[in-house]
């Protein structure tokens, strides 16, 4: 899977999540302070990404990463 | 609003008063933290401008969102932040662009948990440093203001709390709830309340100062977990103290005595970190509390009522018993009950029944009502003699308890004495104590606790008398001779001096020390003894030997040549034998004083409060008895001699018994001269004079043993 299909398939979960216009998820968002991701969010977007691209993440590291280009270049590295 | 003639260091005002707010990660959802910091300042009537920051949401309880604080076209006096910790700098930056000055961060999740919340809690600190931002936080409850020029209920507590005079500060924001509703029960308010958390910027201190001058606030009480900068609290809480005339009263808790286990000697075992603070406290005129009740049973009567002229109290009761067991409690306190005028009696006479005891304490018998209850309360106010009165109910079934609550409370009104209630028992008594407590009596469950109050508000009174004191500058010191004794160790690496050291540097202070030499050998022991007169101690002297005695390395009242001899021997064979490890540097040979009283003096370097000097009963079993009293220097000549006299064993000094009395005033001038050398010498760790022999007035004093840790 590629980069930019990566990223789209991140992109529709994040909005489906948090329940936000697609538009406003641009590459630099963060989770929390830019598109308002409270924590359980968070641990609710872990377990959507996981579901979405057939992962399991270290759920640790998962915590840590606070944006959308990021979150593409976490998974990504699962998809190797 | 506080003076802001005097303004404190950091920006308070903007935190208490500020004109706008906003709040910075708050959400939709009722019953969360950032929802509800929001919906408690909207509905509490926020005297200013609030405005909702939130990442997603186009409004938060109908009011119009902001998705970053940079948007909102107006200035922001205080930002409140509620973000998830991970993202609390970036929240913090966008402050410090929009030129916020003050911020609250609720946020968890910061030096608290360990690890990387420290290093989320440098950054915050570090932006607000860049931004010259002033913080209340992170991991608190919030900030509560009642004064109705602003009226912010900056928090996620379930109500503001009612206006009132007390200001309540606290580390913990769990406590606080739990303050908060118990006051709400006793009708309890407040002028300030704060959580301050991790006090990562704004702490105690700043706190405090800036209470001084809230003309809100008349008293101050703090919750800590530990104190920080112990010398920085005493020296504002002195500040407020003389200045204002606020009481404060702290409760600390962590009162552990694990840190003092692993001490040296015997001034760091007994000064543990919970004694010094309590002594430490108390020179300052803080009333240190015990529990949160306590705190409270104190602050209401602070808060409420005239401060005490002094202890002669008139107890009005109508039952026996609970007057029997305040006049106790009353006793303990160091509380006197007063003796009536002759005219306090006539009207007693004339208007109470033939049964009831109108000597102190009154009782105006079960069956009083509240006429009864007039005529004892006022005519005791009204009398000389008495300096406040404490008013014991029990509900008997022809007690008028209401309208004896609403007596009480006219008579109090008329003067200017403190009185306090006691209506025990709970569900008849209710409807009375709810009257005394609006009218701002402060009542009390059991008449044991309104006496401790009333002793605590009297300390206060007495603390806020006493002058401050000057330390005596003594002319006759060496520091140089001290300075190089200790120099020369710490160049050794060496941690303990030996007592021929000791005594050098303690000498080098002007405290009086024996005639004493090392000896290397025992001919050079025979000639110091011959020359010092006998009788006389030896010690071994050695870097590894702390404890002589636990070694045999001591022999007492060596009063020929030949004993020298023998017990040089018997002291180098029993080292061998119980440390043959330890590197001996010879035997020191010390004028033996076979008459005296034993003390110990002491100095404790402490982490908070610095140097700590002790006093108490010495000898081997000071730990057994643990008779001792502390003070922070500097000591001056009224600290010193309160000291001695603080102690049971005073008595002992002062000449008990037909025993003449012993050379106090010379003890308290080694208390001031050792408090000198501590504060001197920041390198001395722990000191130990342990016996200080004491002669008979007149006679002087002696060091007879000593040790130093660096």
């Amino acid at each position: 899977m590629d980069k930019a299909e990566i990223k789209s398939r991140v992109e529709k979960v994040t909005a489906q999540v948090l329940k936000i216009d697609p538009k406003e998820i641009t590459p630099n968002a963060n989770f929390a302070f830019d598109l308002g991701a409270d924590s359980m969010q968070s641990i609710e977007l872990i377990a959507a990404f996981e579901e979405e691209f057939n992962i399991q993440m270290d759920e640790q590291k998962a915590r840590e990463v606070q944006t959308v280009e990021v979150a593409v270049d976490f998974i990504a590295g699962y998809l190797k | 609003m506080p003076d802001t003639t005097a303004a404190p260091a950091k920006d308070l005002e903007h935190i208490f008063y500020p004109k706008s707010v906003a709040v910075l990660g708050t959400n939709r959802v009722v019953g969360t933290v950032p929802h509800d910091i929001f919906a408690n300042i909207l509905r509490d009537n926020f005297q200013g401008i609030v405005y909702p920051v939130s990442p997603k949401e186009r409004s938060v309880a109908s009011v119009r969102a902001y998705k970053y604080v940079l948007d909102i076209p107006d200035p922001v006096d205080l930002a409140i932040l509620v973000f998830p910790s991970t993202v609390c700098n970036l929240a913090l930056e966008q402050c410090g662009q929009k030129g916020v000055k003050a911020a609250i961060i609720i946020s968890a999740g910061f030096r608290e948990i360990g690890g990387v919340g420290i290093q989320r809690e440098e950054e915050i600190k570090a932006i607000a440093k860049k931004h010259n931002i002033s913080f209340i936080g992170p991991n608190c409850l919030g900030v509560i203001n009642t004064d109705p020029l602003s009226h912010l209920n900056a928090s996620f507590a379930r109500k503001i709390p009612a206006e009132g005079n007390i200001a309540f500060l606290s580390q913990s924001g769990a406590l606080c709830t739990a303050v908060l509703d118990y006051a709400q029960a006793k009708h309890i308010g407040f002028s300030k309340f704060v959580s301050f958390g991790n006090k990562a910027n704004i702490n105690e201190i700043d706190l405090m100062r800036y209470l001084k001058n809230d003309p809100k606030t008349k008293v101050i009480l703090v919750y800590l977990e530990e104190i920080t900068d112990g010398t920085e609290l005493m020296s504002v809480a002195q500040e407020i103290i003389s200045e204002t005339g606020k009481p404060i009263l702290v409760l600390k808790s962590g009162r552990t005595r694990e840190g003092a286990a692993a001490a040296a000697s015997h001034t760091g075992s007994l000064a543990g970190s919970d004694e010094v603070c309590d002594a430490a406290l108390k020179q300052a005129g803080i009333i240190r509390c015990t529990t949160i009740e306590e705190m409270f049973n104190n602050a209401i009567a602070l808060a409420y009522q005239p401060l005490p002229k002094g202890n002669r109290i008139a107890i009005i009761t109508n039952a026996g018993g609970p007057g029997v067991l305040a006049t106790d409690a009353a006793i303990a306190h160091h509380l006197s009950l007063a003796k009536f005028s002759s005219e306090t009696l006539e009207v007693y006479k004339k208007s109470l029944p033939a049964t009831a005891n109108i000597k102190n304490p009154v009782d105006v018998i079960g069956d009083a009502r509240a006429d009864r209850y007039k005529v004892a309360l006022g005519s005791a106010l009204q009398d000389q003699n008495v300096d406040g009165a404490l008013v014991i109910l029990t509900p008997q079934s022809m007690t008028d308890i209401e309208n004896i609550a609403h007596e009480v409370c006219n008579t109090v009104g008329r003067f200017e004495k403190p009185t306090y209630a006691s209506f025990m028992g709970e569900k008849d008594v209710a409807v009375g104590i709810n009257i005394l407590q609006q009218r701002s009596i402060p009542h009390y469950i059991l008449p044991e606790s309104m006496c401790k109050a009333f002793a605590s508000a009297l300390f206060f009174k007495n603390h806020r008398e006493i002058k401050p004191e000057e330390s005596v500058a003594f002319s006759n010191l060496s520091k140089e001779k001290a300075a190089s004794v200790i120099k020369n160790a710490l160049a050794a690496s060496r941690k303990y001096l030996p007592e021929e050291e000791s005594v050098t540097i303690l000498e080098s202070y002007g405290l009086p020390t024996l005639p004493s030499g090392l000896a290397t050998s025992k001919q050079d022991a025979e000639a110091a003894a011959e020359r010092i007169g006998f009788p006389v101690v030896m010690k071994v002297s050695s870097d590894d030997i702390i404890h002589k005695f636990d070694v045999k390395g001591v022999v007492l009242d060596i009063r020929t040549r030949a004993q020298v001899g023998e017990a040089y021997d018997s002291i180098i064979s029993n080292i061998a034998k119980v440390k043959p490890e330890a590197r001996i540097k010879g035997i020191y040979v010390q004028k033996m004083v076979t008459k005296g009283e034993e003390v110990i003096l002491g100095v404790k370097r402490d982490p908070s409060f610095g140097a700590v000097i002790m006093f108490g009963l010495g000898g081997l079993f000071v730990e057994v008895f643990r008779d001792v009293s502390f003070r922070v220097a500097p000591i001056g000549p009224r600290s010193a001699s309160e000291m001695i006299r603080e102690i049971k064993a005073y008595h002992m000094l002062a000449g008990a018994r037909g025993k003449k009395p012993r050379d106090i005033k010379s003890v308290e001038e080694c208390i001031q001269r050792l408090s000198r050398l501590a504060l001197d010498f920041p390198e001395i760790e722990e000191l130990d004079i342990n016996p200080l022999i004491v002669n008979d007035e007149g006679g002087g004093c002696y060091v007879a043993d000593a040790r130093i840790m660096l």
